[in-house]
């Protein structure tokens, strides 16, 4: 294949992987300390609605963003109200927040379809943009995706380099033994949620704001639950995520490509490519036997002590 | 200083006290989704009638509510099998779809078969199109430890793809006019209706396999490990059970189960295989599954409620004029609600004496 | 005497009142595929709907995000059930299901967009979009420097592939060089995706986008680019303010309220409608300020000519990809093969399955 053809297909690939990068990583800090969130969908449309909302009664998408962040965690909250304090089941409580979101977004949303808001554009870095290659791949998006280059970084040091970061990862991986400690294991599983929530509603944010810059019911199309799946596939690092967000974003672009340059597969066929190799790369990995991280004590609650 | 504490009861609470619970978590949710039909601008008492009136008020309702049922309750049925081994099944939908598949090759292939030959033989390949999906994510797992999540999710996108491309190619009705669904069953290949109702025969499907799935986990020994293996993998291998075979053997009756409901709805309802009979019956079976506590009764009576509630919300529509999407909010909040009322079988709050 | 005539004024207003009010409210119902916020397809449905709902004496209500199939029969039983007068529904799934549902209420006028069937109370009708897609071909065949033309598509169905097939029609009308390149989303909305399938276009080679999707994704790529883009459904141009040269557009309102009341006077007679151009059910959208002054011209003739039936848009020799001729030279194909179309005119590249 040409440059021709494979960076714009680079390109496309970090682009589209951007919004299922960013609700993955939230995903994985929650599942980090204990809690699985399978209402990933519900928080990113959630975020969606509230920062092309925001952005365009203010005028600025930077606080459309933050706004976007925030309506996530506060959407994530109902999960924690759920199974942290009334110890619900977590898979359900989940699946709940996925209805319950959709359900209040396009309820609200459904007379700002159709209107446009102020977004972010595009915009090359100095020095880096010019690199060969490299450059036009990573270096020609808008401000939102260099956003998401720094965030697994900044995670990754938290969880392993920080005391707030390891006491979460131990309300997620022995958080009897944690109690004992006296670590408030409920507070940092609290964390956790809204802490991955606002990453979810960025992720829904990207989408309203970056990638489009429209409302429309069902914006998020799924892809919180690509992020659910995403985050088993990164075995619960940060760093495969985004292998992972690309990597799906990739073949997605890649079968777009594929039908614009003529070829004669039936699109149904096409469109199974993505999901069919995420399977198969997660088949592979798991053959070489690759660590995984997973929390010990994932989805399940604790239990209040007297 | 008065505060309030957590006291976990002796005893889990009585019949009738988690009735009350049930009962005030639903109001709760009735009474919230009450408040944002009020702020859209609709009388909300009067909405909430309008729906349970919608839902289960008159013969029509009830029918159209138990109809709706049948499918997410077989759906439900298999996924709650899977749950009592803890094996995430997320992948009803894709087996569902891949039960419709079968079924349709079956009637399609075989049109003028004895309604009592192909009937059998629909379903037989339906259960078995449907176990082979939910056998690939349990293989996957036996073997190289993939996690069934993410494959049986996968394989949802995967199968409902492939009915796709069936429907769209080469099982189009050539009389269609070119629109994506297959030709209409022959008589022999439907499920009929029962007596002067709009309920066809799956109905009984339904209790028949409710009860046997009920009783194989009480009366037979594989049910009887597949529940203690549930409990605990650790002591089952200890104890020698087949743990392996287990995983292999739930997620194939998983399947099987939701290809029979597959087959139901393309031979009973649709009566031919079209893209639209995908309406996420296998993702609201999970809920089903969860709430009922993975018990066949229980199974039953919340795919009614649920089926009963999505048959209200359009009768809202229709007479207030409320967006579709206010069904999700309703099915949510109930969700949450009566999952945070759940808390109380087991705790209570009592009163911090004062110090 | 006087009181008498006071009186029979009285009588006579009250007898003329009480028989405006026996001529009770009618009822209008109508059944949506999606929700009305996808800024679509059901959207342009529902905007018909608002018109009739304009009409003195009438009241409408609608059910969205219906499923084809079983859940749509339960759906038109219920508006039937509850004394609706006339139901409209507005897929093709809907069908079979109006047609059971037809015969059980022979007094309910149903009216069923997109399909074929017929029954002695249900009647059929569509719009022939495929008029106003071949003119927006017309203004993207004069626009495009590289020849080529992108089209972001739904789902290969005969509404779809007989839009593209007019729209490339039209292209090769003014440029016989002009290759339109297809793209199939598999999803009516999902913005993002229509954008990321309208850029894979850009890239290679295409500088008008034309799109038979709901939202403004596509157009908005092409803004981006510095290219042009073709809407659809409604005027789009607030999304590409640069790009937008015109889009089809519907308006359903006039055949709603022509259809309504006819019913009400008792006129009606089920039958099969495919309005167009003629009736103003489709157009385009007003055009961008690029588009020159005899692009411009020649469109509104040919617009002229199509509805007042002089020119016709399928008319032979038409090859399909292959090179075969499937519409015989001089000859118009009858409405039937239009509604099944499943092939695609030559110069288009893409695949119908």
């Amino acid at each position: 294949m040409s440059p021709e053809i494979i960076i714009p297909l680079l390109a496309a690939a970090v682009q589209s992987g951007t919004p299922i990068l960013y609700a993955t990583l939230g995903e994985i800090f929650t599942e980090k300390s204990g809690v699985l969130n399978l209402g990933v969908e519900g928080a990113m449309i959630i975020g969606a609605l509230t920062g092309f909302l925001v952005s365009r009664y203010t005028g600025s998408p930077a606080l459309g963003f933050l706004a976007a962040g925030v309506a996530g965690s506060l959407a994530t909250a109902l999960h924690g109200i759920v199974c942290l304090w009334f110890l619900g089941n977590q898979v359900v409580s989940g699946l709940a927040l996925t209805i319950l979101g959709a359900g209040l977004a396009n309820y609200i949303g459904t007379p700002f379809v159709g209107l446009s808001a102020p977004g972010f554009s595009p915009f090359a870095v100095p020095f880096l943009s010019s690199i060969p290659f490299l450059g036009p791949v990573f270096f020609q998006h808008d401000i939102l995706v260099y956003v998401s280059y720094c965030i697994p970084v900044v995670m990754v040091l938290f969880l392993t380099r920080t005391r707030f970061g390891l006491s979460l990862r131990a309300a997620g991986e022995y958080p009897a033994a944690a109690t004992a400690t006296g670590l408030n294991v409920i507070a940092y599983r609290w964390l956790g949620i809204v802490g991955g929530g606002f990453f979810m509603g960025l992720g829904g944010a990207y989408l309203s704001l970056a990638y489009t810059h429209l409302w429309t019911t069902n914006l998020t199309a799924g892809r919180g639950w690509i992020a659910v799946a995403l985050v088993i596939f990164a075995f619960w690092r940060p760093g495969r995520a985004v292998f992972g967000a690309y990597l799906f974003g990739g073949i997605m672009a890649l079968q777009l490509r594929m039908q614009a340059s003529g070829t004669q597969i039936s699109s149904s066929i096409l469109l199974m490519l993505p999901y069919a190799l995420t399977v198969f790369v997660l088949v592979l990995s798991s053959w070489r036997k690759g660590t995984s991280e997973e929390p010990a004590a994932l989805g399940v609650n604790v239990e209040p002590t007297e | 200083m008065v505060g309030i504490r957590i006291v976990k009861r002796q005893a889990p609470l009585g019949f009738w006290g988690a009735c009350l619970v049930l009962f005030s978590a639903l109001l709760l949710s009735l009474l919230l989704s009450g408040v944002l039909l009020f702020l859209g601008g609709t009388p909300p008492i009067k909405g909430i009638i309008t729906l349970f009136q919608g839902a289960f008020c008159s013969r029509w309702a009830l029918e159209d509510s138990v109809l709706k049922a049948i499918p997410i309750f077989l759906c439900s049925l298999g996924v709650a099998v899977a749950f009592r081994l803890k094996i995430w099944n997320i992948g009803a939908e894709g087996q569902f779809a891949l039960g419709a598949v079968g079924a349709t090759w079956v009637a399609l292939t075989f049109p003028d078969w004895p309604k009592f030959v192909l009937l059998p033989a629909m379903i037989c390949m339906a259960m078995v199109a449907g176990g082979a999906w939910g056998f690939i994510p349990a293989l996957l797992r036996q073997r190289l430890k993939t996690n069934e999540i993410i494959v049986t999710l996968m394989l949802n996108y995967i199968a409902i793809l492939f009915l796709d491309y069936l429907v769209y190619g080469v099982w189009k009705d050539p009389t269609s006019f070119g629109f994506p669904m297959t030709p209409s069953f022959s008589d022999q290949a439907i499920v009929g209706k029962i007596g002067s109702s709009t309920i066809n025969w799956g109905l009984a499907h339904c209790l028949v396999l409710g009860v046997l799935v009920w009783g194989f986990f009480k009366y037979t020994r594989i049910g009887f490990e597949v529940k203690a293996a549930g409990d605990s993998v650790r002591a089952a291998k200890y104890a020698g059970l087949p743990y392996d075979r287990l995983v292999i053997l739930v997620m194939v009756m998983s399947g099987a189960l939701a290809g029979w409901a597959g087959f139901l709805e393309a031979s009973a309802t649709v009566n031919r295989l079209q893209p639209s009979i995908m309406v996420g019956y296998g993702y609201t079976a999970i809920v089903v599954a969860w709430l009922a506590r993975l018990n066949p009764l229980g199974i039953g009576v919340a795919s009614i409620l649920l089926a009963g509630l999505r048959v209200g919300v359009e009768n809202l529509q229709l007479d207030l004029q409320v967006p579709a999407a206010f069904g999700g909010i309703l099915e949510g909040l109930i969700l949450l609600t009566v999952l945070a009322g759940g808390f109380f079988t087991y705790y209570r709050f009592e009163r911090r004496k004062k110090r | 005497m006087r009181l008498f005539k006071v009186v029979l004024v009285v009588i006579l207003s009250l007898g003329v009142c009480s028989a405006f009010a026996a001529d009770k409210e009618m009822k209008v119902g109508f059944v949506y595929v999606s929700p009305i916020g996808d800024a679509g397809y059901s959207y342009a449905h529902d905007v018909g709907r608002q018109a009739v709902e304009a009409m003195p004496g009438v009241t409408t209500s609608y059910v969205e995000a219906v499923p084809e199939g079983p859940d749509s029969e339960r759906v038109m039983l219920n508006m039937a059930r509850k004394g609706y007068d006339v139901i409209f529904a507005t897929s093709f799934g809907y069908m079979d299901p109006m047609l059971k549902v037809a015969a059980q209420f022979p007094k309910t006028a149903f009216f069923h967009c997109s399909g074929f069937k017929m029954a002695d109370n249900m009647g059929n009708y569509f719009g022939r979009m495929y008029q106003a897609r071949y003119l927006s071909g017309v203004v993207a065949g004069s626009m495009t420097k590289s020849n080529i033309l992108g089209y972001v598509a739904a789902f290969p169905i005969p509404e779809v592939i007989r839009g593209i097939n007019a729209f490339a029609l039209g292209a090769q009308s003014v440029n016989p060089d002009v290759v339109v390149r297809v793209v199939w989303t598999k999803t009516w909305y999902d913005p993002a995706t229509e954008k990321e399938a309208a850029k894979s276009l850009l890239d290679v080679g295409a500088d008008v986008i034309a799109q038979h999707q709901d939202s403004p994704g596509p157009q908005e790529a092409a803004e981006e680019k510095g290219v042009y883009s073709i809407g659809y459904n409604s005027d789009m141009s607030s999304f590409a303010p640069k790009a937008h040269l015109t889009a089809p557009v519907w308006h359903w309102g006039p055949y709603y309220t022509k259809m309504v009341d006819e019913v009400r006077k008792g006129t009606w007679k089920a039958s099969s409608d495919w309005p167009g151009l003629a009736e103003g059910i489709v157009g385009l959208s007003p055009f961008g300020k690029m588009v020159p002054q005899n692009v411009k011209d020649k469109v509104k003739a040919l617009e002229a000519e199509i509805a007042s039936g002089k020119k016709q848009v399928f008319v032979g020799p038409i090859k399909d990809q292959k090179g075969e001729v499937k519409i015989a030279d001089g000859v118009a194909a009858p409405d039937k093969d239009l509604l099944g179309m499943t092939w695609f005119v030559q110069g288009v590249v893409g695949t119908t399955k």
